[in-house]
């Protein structure tokens, strides 16, 4: 199909946006907490971690509970419900035809839980309502809930970029006049089976997380949530909604090299960013901040930060907002685009902490260890993950 | 959504042959079950399974040689459904603007299983690095991009057993975008002792589990269509009975391709549809795989559609936690 018929020319607004991470519960924390460049790092606790060689983790507070969750919900379902209740409070008028949403476990540790009661001669009566909060799609169900909506689901699981992949989707429907509203997001709560998956692989790091750094290690993983109220720009501006930010472009690539690997190349990352540039129809010099994956691995690190040099040159200020949070997986694509949309709405930079030594692979202006105020009009925001998928988002200031 | 269904394929635990099944299904063959053990507690459960030389056959492609039987059975039902689509191989060309979206309820459930096992009898410092990256919901769905040689969009959805009908209408979504030309839509599912007691506690599958994968290629054009549906959430089991009513609202085929596995989706579809309908009943002898069996309905009522054994054909598909919905084929 030509692209002149690919799709009209519908712009797409963000109206409300709702998060929890580790660096706060709601919207104004989590932008204190970018402003302060703060360390939501801490030691693991939820489970027996002795015996890998990673010990922390960006964890949301232990004892905070969304208010109104049912006793049998998974930690999975506060953070959605969190983040969702928020995004709706900052536009009561929004109705969503459709809520997207990604994820890479679910509701693991309800999984966890449910196995090793099967395992044992015990059969705890738990295990029913482990296995109903357990799957993917509760914590989605349990947030709409609690929003009063009910809308069709599209639960993503497209690895580390499933949140970017869910928010990117959700823009294409809206700018293709499929749908005028779509609540879209991620989420993501640490489990073990995922602590020690990424610990055997020797992805994870006993040290700090240092995102682009010559003498990074790997990274820590972080949980969290966060909602983005999408609509028809010219229906929000109808209704008088609240305009936040604007999505302008989506790109994804897929990267066949290996399962868990990069190409070293960098194609994946670079075809995403270019694809996502080319659809928002700008250029690249028009790119004011990149929120990268960064993740802080060797490879991760590696690829990326060769695609983002060879588009971008040193002119675009980079960050990697996990170096404060960890990797939050399924929801880290949709987290960064709330991170994003503040830093455009409050015109700085968020900070890539323990950035001490530049890695002479690339250069890179990498935004270290505390923000910047700047002028900022438009973001992009990457996501790669597990089975090669590639994700890259443009925002831009409302105006 | 519309589209057009140019290609089908399928592996059951009573073969992979697209003729050779739809004859037995409709001669009322029954798979076979075969014993699975809950190795600690020595409970042992009936699932109908691939049976294994047809796994073994299935697992040639290299990019498999370390993943588990739900990736064989998604590359195998998409290359499959590709053939019969007339595009297999695709062209350097066609793999461009083709997209591939995958739907999976449990997921990577054996290797899942085995790595938390390792986790908890061994200890986190050895478990295999082998096993994880397999558990990922989206493994299968990237050696099947790898396989076809493809580089643009791919989707992996979860949900619940309504899941199948999701990824369809999201592959017709992305036709509809005009992001790709063609969308290699599949669904599957692996079996494990985990999942039978995971249904069985749940009350949720009398009928076996089972296990294997469906595709269907959507284009533009072509002579069968397919209309999809978003589906219709629901969060009580009284509430599906009006789910499903939602989701069928205004369609109507002489043939419906039942999702109906003992449970209270039964109930829910005896509700909504005249008992004086024609009716198949695929899972009662295949079983239920959540991710698959959704599509294998699909496959099943166009097939029948294609023989012209029915004009049209209604698959409607209640998921056991999360939404309602349906395609018409015609």
């Amino acid at each position: 199909m030509p692209d002149s018929q690919k799709r009209s020319s519908r712009r797409v607004a963000v109206t409300g946006i709702g998060v929890v991470s580790p660096l706060g519960i709601n919207v104004r924390e989590n932008l204190t907490g970018l402003q302060e460049a703060r360390d939501a790092v801490s030691d693991v606790a939820m489970f027996d971690v002795s015996k890998c060689r990673s010990k922390t983790a960006g964890q949301v507070l232990a004892d905070w509970q969304f208010p109104g969750a049912r006793k049998e919900w998974h930690r999975a379902s506060h953070f959605m419900a969190a983040a969702m209740t928020e995004a709706q409070s900052a536009d009561p008028g929004f109705a969503p035809e459709l809520a997207v949403i990604g994820t890479t476990s679910g509701g693991m540790s309800f999984g966890e839980a449910f196995y090793r009661m099967q395992a044992s001669k015990s059969k705890d009566l738990k295990r029913a309502s482990w296995l109903a909060n357990y799957m993917p799609q509760k914590a989605v169900l349990d947030a709409l809930g609690s929003s009063g909506w009910s809308t069709p689901t599209q639960i993503i699981a497209n690895a580390c970029a499933s949140g970017t992949n869910a928010l990117g989707h959700a823009f294409q429907l809206i700018r293709a006049g499929l749908h005028e509203r779509v609540v879209a997001g991620g989420y993501d709560a640490i489990s073990e089976l995922v602590f020690v998956g990424f610990d055997s692989l020797q992805a994870s790091t006993s040290e700090r997380v240092r995102p682009f750094d010559a003498h990074r290690t790997g990274l820590v993983l972080g949980e969290g949530a966060a909602a983005l109220l999408l609509e028809d720009w010219e229906s929000a501006i109808r209704r008088g909604a609240p305009i936040v930010a604007e999505i302008t472009g989506y790109g994804v690539a897929t990267d066949n090299f290996h399962l868990t690997q990069p190409n070293p190349s960098g194609i994946g990352p670079r075809l995403a960013m270019q694809r996502a540039i080319q659809d928002a129809g700008c250029a690249v010099e028009s790119i004011d901040y990149i929120n990268a994956h960064g993740t802080a691995t060797a490879f991760n690190d590696a690829t990326e930060g060769m695609a983002i040099s060879q588009l971008f040159g040193d002119r675009v200020p980079v960050s990697s907002t996990k170096s404060m949070m960890g990797h939050s997986l399924g929801a880290a694509g949709a987290i960064e685009a709330v991170f994003s949309i503040l830093a455009l709405r409050h015109q700085f930079l968020p900070p890539n902490i323990n950035y001490a030594t530049p890695d002479l692979s690339w250069k890179l202006d990498v935004v270290s260890n505390e923000a910047r105020k700047a002028e900022l009009r438009t973001a992009i925001s990457n996501s790669f993950g597990f089975g090669g998928t590639n994700a890259s988002l443009i925002l831009q200031a409302a105006a | 959504m519309r589209a057009a269904l140019t290609g089908l394929g399928w592996v059951t635990p009573l073969g992979a042959d697209l003729a050779k099944v739809y004859d037995s299904l409709l001669a009322g063959s029954v798979a076979e079950t075969r014993p699975i053990q809950n190795p600690e507690t020595g409970e042992v459960h009936l699932a109908r399974t691939v049976p294994p030389k047809l796994v073994e056959s299935l697992a040639r492609n290299p990019r498999l040689r370390r993943s588990s039987p739900i990736s064989y059975f998604a590359v195998a039902a998409a290359i499959a459904a590709l053939a019969d689509a007339g595009c297999n191989p695709l062209t350097p060309d066609q793999a461009a603007r083709t997209a591939v979206v995958f739907g999976v309820s449990n997921g990577g459930v054996i290797y899942t299983r085995r790595f938390y096992e390792q986790i908890l009898k061994q200890g986190a410092n050895s478990a295999s690095p082998l096993l994880f990256p397999e558990t990922v919901y989206n493994a299968p769905a990237s050696h099947l991009a790898a396989a076809l040689g493809i580089d643009g969009a791919s989707y992996t959805l979860v949900g619940d057993n309504a899941v199948g009908m999701s990824a369809l209408n999201l592959g017709a979504q992305l036709l509809a975008l005009g992001e790709c030309d063609r969308v290699v839509v599949v669904g599957c599912e692996e079996v494990d002792w985990i999942v039978c007691e995971a249904f069985h506690d749940w009350l949720l599958a009398p009928t076996p589990m089972s296990e294997g994968g469906s595709a269907i290629v959507l284009e533009r054009d072509g002579p069968i269509s397919i209309q999809t549906c978003a589906g219709v959430s629901f969060s009580s089991r009284r509430g599906a009975v009006q789910a499903l009513r939602r989701a069928v609202e205004g369609r109507d085929a002489a043939l419906i391709v039942s999702g109906s596995n003992g449970s209270f989706i039964d109930r829910t579809e005896r509700e909504v549809f005249s008992p004086q309908a024609r009716w198949l009943f695929p899972k009662h002898q295949l079983g239920e795989a959540p991710g698959a069996s959704a599509l294998w309905q699909t496959v099943l009522a166009a097939l029948a559609v294609r023989a012209r054994d029915a004009r049209d054909a209604l698959v409607p598909v209640v998921g056991f936690n999360q939404q309602a919905s349906c395609v018409l084929i015609s």
